[in-house]
């Protein structure tokens, strides 16, 4: 209980309060503008976090990432036009239902059960997090190199595209991790002699290059979004009380689903929008109205990309492997913070932790009354041109990734993956399996080295310890099941 | 900027034989099997497989269900997902990042305000802003910017050409 105590302490500071205040209103407002993501939210974030307390540092991360993804879903009811990637799956059916003359009830929705599935979310990080800590205090360097691979291999199998061209971007990011003397002998490796390589690619820069700068050049190739009429709104929360009596089973495996592909290393919250949505109609029992304005649908998945927000901490704080690109910023700011992630957090770090859960519950509440007057003067902020905002994403880019080492390579290294990402995006390589490789190539390499080092070269311990073996099976599994889908394909498709 | 499978995955064969190659010839551990070349070696030579693969055309379907999904929601909104763009607009394309590394050249010697309000004004300009709103932008926007990120956030931003003395800026 004292820890308990001591964790509201933390939380209930002024620094801390004013943070999760500031960032929610940070986050519901990047949201909300099409193009801009959650994760580029979080992300220029990050220098601003350099700044503050540990605590008030994961509070502005947790808050202003957990209204963008509600606020994304505001310009989908409205415009069609999702503001963030993780409100794409259901925004015909939000669209559908302005269309029906109930806007307020979409946007009702989405903020109501956006809150509820946080809440949910926050609830299964408080239940997993500490029997998995357990667990993983026993784990060794094989069955920690099992489970980054693994982490690699879900943000592969998952991603909607290719997987073939899912992996190569993953390697791709294993071989940007390369760069540097951060390797087992400290031999300066694809440096090309340039010193500012020496040190390798830091994965914050990267991350702005790849998911803001590429943002602001697709912007310069296609048209200016319509401009959202001046609209009054009656009650937004009316009627939500019997949604959530009449949708029971709906919310409960949205937020179901959202949990677990939350706590898949690399899956994140549009994942789990589009895995719920059409999970949604496949059980539903009035299939035929979605895509018509059915509150059904909208349930499942506006409370599942919420829920996986926070259960996306889960793999995030117990080996620091990110759960999604918005906990793979969160881990480099943990770091930072002296929040070390490890299974050895939750022991000895216990009231800081019990501070995260209270800010996710605080954050998720707040959502509601934010939201609604978020809702209400979301026609204005639609307003503000592109040709407004685009230039200071650009100046935000230059400064923060400045701002994170004082160093100008940063800007640099911000370019080069502006270019990289929009490059790979219009090709259809999935750019977050890029980033999470960089993230997580170092861990993969040290856990691989140092368990072939300890075994003297031979791979059978990787096998021999039972947890490892279960590890290695699953990826193994994870591994060749897209060879197996297309074999099968393949055979039917001579058959047919 | 869009390239055929075959172009991207011969691209992608090129590059991980070229890191395989690089990473083999890293100087070992002396007294010890395991080095830094065993990583690169591996990563390098998955890139060749999956470039190959890709380059064959394998899990292409894969692609294709995902882009009617997002051709639909692009089609909502009159815009072509992956319609062919000429040269002169990829280029168009190239403005931020371009901009970004001009910055790295001009900030020591202009000084951020300078620079950062050629930045704001350029691509304001190219996302066809009229040039009142651009003017505005690029003298207001890296005033707060410069402002938020001394005086809070502390910063060294390079004052160059125009110190502010008077707003605390060195």
């Amino acid at each position: 209980m004292s820890t308990i105590g001591e964790a509201l302490l933390l939380v209930l500071q002024i620094d801390v309060l004013l943070a999760i205040l500031l960032a929610s209103i940070y986050g519901l407002m990047v949201g909300s503008l099409p193009g801009l993501s959650a994760t580029m939210a979080t992300a220029l974030l990050v220098p601003v976090t350099f700044y503050l307390s540990p605590i008030a540092a994961i509070a502005a991360i947790i808050a202003a990432s957990a209204m963008a993804i509600f606020s994304g879903d505001i310009p989908g009811t409205l415009l069609r036009i999702p503001g963030t990637p993780a409100s794409a799956a259901y925004t015909d059916e939000a669209y559908a239902m302005t269309r029906k003359g109930e806007p307020e009830m979409a946007l009702g929705i989405c903020v109501w059960f956006s809150a509820l599935g946080g809440i949910a979310g926050t609830l299964s990080l408080m239940v997993l997090a500490p029997p998995l800590a357990e667990m993983a205090l026993n784990f060794s360097t094989y069955e920690y190199f099992w489970l980054a691979f693994l982490g690699l291999m879900c943000a592969t199998m998952v991603a909607r595209s290719s997987p073939v061209k899912a992996i190569a971007s993953m390697l791709l990011g294993l071989l940007i991790a390369c760069i540097g003397i951060e390797n087992p002998a400290g031999t300066p490796r694809f440096t090309f002699g340039l010193t500012d390589l020496l040190g390798g690619i830091e994965p914050i820069p990267a991350l702005v290059g790849v998911f803001a700068v590429s943002e602001v050049m697709r912007a310069m190739l296609t048209p200016e979004p319509p401009k959202l009429p001046f609209r009054r709104f009656g009650s937004i929360l009316k009627g939500q009380i019997e949604l959530t009596k009449k949708y029971v089973a709906p919310q409960v495996r949205g937020n179901i689903v959202g949990i677990i592909i939350g706590v898949l290393p690399g899956a994140g919250a549009d994942m789990a929008a589009w895995v719920s949505y059409s999970m949604s109609k496949r059980f539903s029992k009035e299939p035929e109205k979605f895509g018509t304005g059915h509150p059904e649908g909208l349930i499942e998945a506006g409370a599942s990309n919420n829920a996986s927000l926070a259960s996306g901490w889960v793999p995030s704080l117990l080996f620091g492997i990110p759960g999604d690109t918005i906990t793979a910023i969160a881990i480099g700011v943990l770091y930072m913070k002296g929040l070390n992630p490890g299974p050895t957090l939750f022991t000895e770090r216990a009231a800081s932790m019990y501070a995260l859960y209270i800010i996710f519950i605080i954050a998720n509440i707040i959502m509601i009354p934010l939201g609604i007057v978020m809702i209400r003067l979301a026609s204005l902020m639609l307003r503000a041109p592109r040709s407004a905002i685009m230039p200071v994403i650009v100046l935000l880019c230059a400064v923060g990734a400045f701002a994170t080492g004082n160093n100008l390579f940063a800007v640099s290294t911000v370019a080069a993956f502006g270019v990289i990402g929009y490059v790979m995006e219009r090709n259809g390589y999935p750019v977050a399996a890029l980033v999470l490789g960089i993230i997580m190539g170092s861990m993969v390499e040290q856990s691989l080295v140092t368990s072939l080092i300890k075994s003297d070269g031979s791979i059978l311990p990787f096998f021999s310890r039972p947890v490892a073996a279960v590890l290695a099976a699953l990826t193994i599994a994870a591994l060749l099941w897209p060879v197996v889908v297309w074999g099968r394909n393949l055979a039917r498709g001579r058959r047919a | 900027m869009r390239l055929s499978d075959r172009v991207t995955g011969l691209f992608l064969v090129a590059l991980g034989a070229v890191a395989a190659l690089a990473g083999s010839r890293l100087p070992p551990v002396p007294g010890q099997q395991i080095g830094p070349n065993v990583f690169p070696v591996v990563v390098g030579l998955g890139i060749v497989l999956c470039g190959a693969l890709i380059a064959l055309g394998v899990g292409r379907h894969y692609e294709a269900e995902a882009e009617a999904d997002l051709a639909k929601i692009a089609a909502a909104h009159g815009e072509a997902a992956n319609g062919p763009v000429s040269w002169r607009r990829a280029a168009m394309a190239l403005i931020p990042p371009a901009l970004l590394l001009l910055y790295v050249l001009l900030v020591d010697r202009l000084g951020f305000l300078p620079t950062a309000a050629l930045i704001v004004l350029a691509t304001s300009l190219s996302l066809g802003a009229r040039l009142r709103l651009a003017a505005w932008l690029a003298l207001g926007a890296p005033l707060i910017v410069n402002l938020v990120f001394v005086k809070l956030l502390r910063v060294p931003l390079p004052s160059g050409l125009v110190p502010l003395p008077w707003l605390g800026l060195p």
